[in-house]
């Protein structure tokens, strides 16, 4: 029954949110349904690790590789409502981006990302991968500037086309599993089609043009390049929680569905073939997203352009294989999440204070916003996979993986590509914090929400990368067990 | 063999010739209104084709989403376009980067190629392979529409034009996907369609015009 509380509070609360007309109130309201949503599913979490594997009716599961990502979704959910509450100031008021609708939304949004992790089945986590797109389009637009419609309309279409080619790609699956044996009601379920992958190796063509799309697909809304332009566009045009959501989580999600089809595949095939197509689209995201992060002029955009470049390092980890490359692979996909969250944060500071976040019309922000500063050097050195944060560890252990696999060509391109990355973000972080300030319009006080939604992911990060802790490494490593 | 039989039959047998048809003249429309008529021309042909299968089928499920498909894909969502199309009072035209006689000719060959690429497939696992190819040949219609109309409700119909295709793929392989699996999908393409409403009145308010092509405001 948890299960089935946890996924429908939140679509419960985003309809209440809506009645609250008041902004104070509807924010009131907001954190304690979050609240209640974070005990909701630290339940499940707790009930998860003690259980192993959660059932309820034939559409509801959660397993080891779901609880590791629950909390991150819960984590992160937590923090970018606690700041969100303080951002809502800077919003001016409109039809549909009042405070309410916001909170709604993001509940909403919420709500489609829990029912893409707890669903059992392939076809309705088709349907909440999809529905996440159509929850966070009108946020993506929430601002209702040119560059915001822009970017929710581009946001909406493309994804929207992407995903329709994991559909296909998910109806490739389910006719191979149909011709192989498995009872139409239970084809799309992902553990009896996990035991019955085995002997679909039959239909080895049929799989492998199954998994061409659902990379396609859902590589689409990861932002693999070169599908890819929605993303800098709409991390870049969506309020700054909104930019944390679907760089950290979103992102998440749906590279956990692709996963859960690739375990498939692999499986019935072999894991040639698909860690093949893993490594492709891992390696030319890295290999553009570095070099498009030389030419950025705006700071949200260059946030953007580096989740595409860590993407494609957790892509490269599973593609690369092997326990270790795996384990990585998660970890990485936790810690960038911790880590974005965290730079996104500061911008919603700077764009207050500077009113723009070009980078060439920032200057001497060191004396301006000397926290601020602090905040996003450090955000910077852990981007960068730098000691002692946790994107360090991860970083090193994909690299790892890749040498004892013998991958010596991809691990020097990997460290090649790492330096150009770290060498772009610290030529635009230094070129807004040197020089002198040019009278900045001064914004407002920053609030302890936000100082503190910032100083839990800095907490995470260096938790991380000074010592993973046994239980969570126990968990990465029953996320892993399920993929096995 | 009865009467309904052989109808169910013939449906089966001539709808693929009808969605070339339907392709072929929504690539040749010049009136998006025409197009959205197209569109839900073509849905009714599939809502036969569901019929004529779930007759044979003897299938109450597939009686359900043939009458969904009718209601939302024939009705609502037409209706929905033709609504907005009028409330735009944009000018009708489909505004194109190709002229109609170009645009017939690319859709033709992408049929060919349809044709060419489902052939393997088909023999594999005894497959219709007119269906089949007819589902690829409207996917890749759809694709075309929306890289080649300019025109932010053009774009929605090369959309919907896509799914169509993708419906009528596990409609011809798998006689559809589970029940509850497809009122799901269903469920998204109504709220997407509701969504992109949305947004399209938004861009003719914030850009004052709906030439999508004209959006290049965030490059790089």
């Amino acid at each position: 029954m948890i299960l089935l509380f946890a996924l429908m509070f939140p679509l419960a609360s985003a309809f209440v949110l809506l009645a609250f007309r008041n902004a104070d109130a509807a924010a009131r309201a907001a954190l304690a349904a979050g609240a209640v949503e974070v005990l909701l599913l630290a339940t499940c979490a707790w009930k998860l690790r003690v259980a192993g594997v959660l059932e309820q009716g034939r559409y509801l599961r959660a397993d080891g590789l779901t609880l590791f990502f629950l909390i991150n979704l819960a984590l992160i959910f937590a923090v970018v409502l606690v700041y969100s509450t303080g951002y809502l100031r800077h919003v001016p008021g409109g039809r549909f981006s009042s405070p309410r609708w916001f909170y709604a939304l993001l509940f909403l949004f919420l709500f489609t990302m829990l029912a893409a992790y707890l669903s059992s089945n392939l076809g309705v986590l088709w349907i909440a991968i999809e529905a996440t797109t159509l929850a966070s389009a009108l946020l993506v637009g929430f601002y209702n500037t040119e560059g915001a419609v822009e970017a929710g309309w581009k946001y909406l279409i493309m994804c929207t086309v992407g995903i329709a080619f994991a559909l296909f790609g998910t109806i490739a699956l389910y006719l191979a599993a149909v011709r192989g044996g498995v009872p139409a009601a239970r084809a799309l379920d992902w553990t009896a089609l996990m035991a019955a992958s085995p002997g679909l190796s039959a239909a080895r063509d049929l799989l492998k043009l199954a998994f061409v799309f659902v990379i396609v697909g859902y590589g689409t809304k990861i932002g693999f390049v070169p599908m890819h332009s929605w993303l800098p566009d709409a991390h870049a045009e969506a309020p700054a929680p909104i930019s944390a959501m679907l760089s950290a989580v979103l992102l998440n999600c749906a590279m956990y569905a692709l996963l859960r089809m690739e375990a498939i595949t692999s499986h019935a095939i072999g894991s040639s073939f698909s860690h093949t197509l893993l490594l492709a689209f891992g390696c030319l995201s890295l290999l553009a997203a570095v070099f498009l992060m030389i030419v950025q002029r705006d700071l949200k955009r260059l946030l953007a352009y580096s989740s595409i470049e860590h993407m494609g390092i957790v892509a490269l980890g599973v593609g690369i294989g092997g326990p270790l490359g795996l384990f990585g692979a998660l970890l990485h996909a936790f810690n960038h999440s911790l880590a974005k969250t965290l730079l996104f944060f500061t911008t919603g500071k700077v764009r207050d204070t500077f009113g723009t976040l070009r980078i060439d019309r920032i200057r001497g922000m060191a004396r301006v916003l000397p926290y601020t500063s602090i905040v996003l050097i450090l955000g910077g050195v852990a981007l960068a996979g730098l000691p002692p944060f946790g994107l360090f560890v991860s970083e090193f252990a994909i690299l790892t993986s890749a040498f004892s696999g013998s991958h010596y060509l991809l691990a020097v391109f990997m460290l090649i590509a790492f330096s150009i990355g770290f060498g772009a973000l610290f030529y635009h972080l230094q070129r807004m914090l040197s020089g002198e300030p040019q009278a900045p319009r001064g914004g407002l006080k920053i609030l302890a929400s936000e100082t503190g939604a910032i100083c839990v992911c800095g907490f995470g990060l260096l938790v991380l990368g000074l010592h993973v802790p046994p239980v969570f490494q126990s968990m990465v490593n029953n996320a892993m067990a399920v993929l096995k | 063999m009865g009467l309904i039989e052989f109808a169910a039959a013939k449906t089966l047998a001539s709808s693929a010739v009808f969605l070339f048809i339907t392709v072929l003249l929504i690539a040749a429309a010049k009136r998006i209104n025409a197009c959205i008529v197209l569109f839900a021309i073509q849905c009714a042909v599939i809502t036969a084709q569901i019929v004529a299968l779930a007759f044979l089928h003897r299938s109450v499920e597939a009686f359900a989403v043939a009458a969904v498909v009718l209601i939302v894909k024939v009705v609502a969502i037409p209706y929905a376009l033709l609504r907005i199309s009028r409330q735009l009072k944009v000018t009708p035209a489909v505004v194109v980067s190709t002229t109609p006689g170009q645009s017939v000719f690319i859709v033709a060959a992408l049929i060919l190629l349809a044709f060419a690429v489902v052939q393997p497939y088909a023999r594999a696992f005894a497959l219709d392979s007119e269906m089949l190819a007819a589902a690829t040949a409207i996917v890749l219609t759809g694709g075309f529409l929306m890289v080649s109309r300019k025109k932010a409700l053009m774009q929605v119909i090369g959309l919907l034009v896509l799914e169509n295709g993708i419906f009528l793929a596990a409609l011809t392989t798998t006689f559809g996907m589970p029940f509850v699996i497809e009122m799901g999908i269903f469920f998204d393409l109504l709220v997407c369609v509701l969504l992109m409403g949305i947004f399209i009145f938004r861009i003719r308010e914030t850009f004052e015009h709906v030439d999508v092509s004209r959006l290049r405001r965030l490059r790089g």
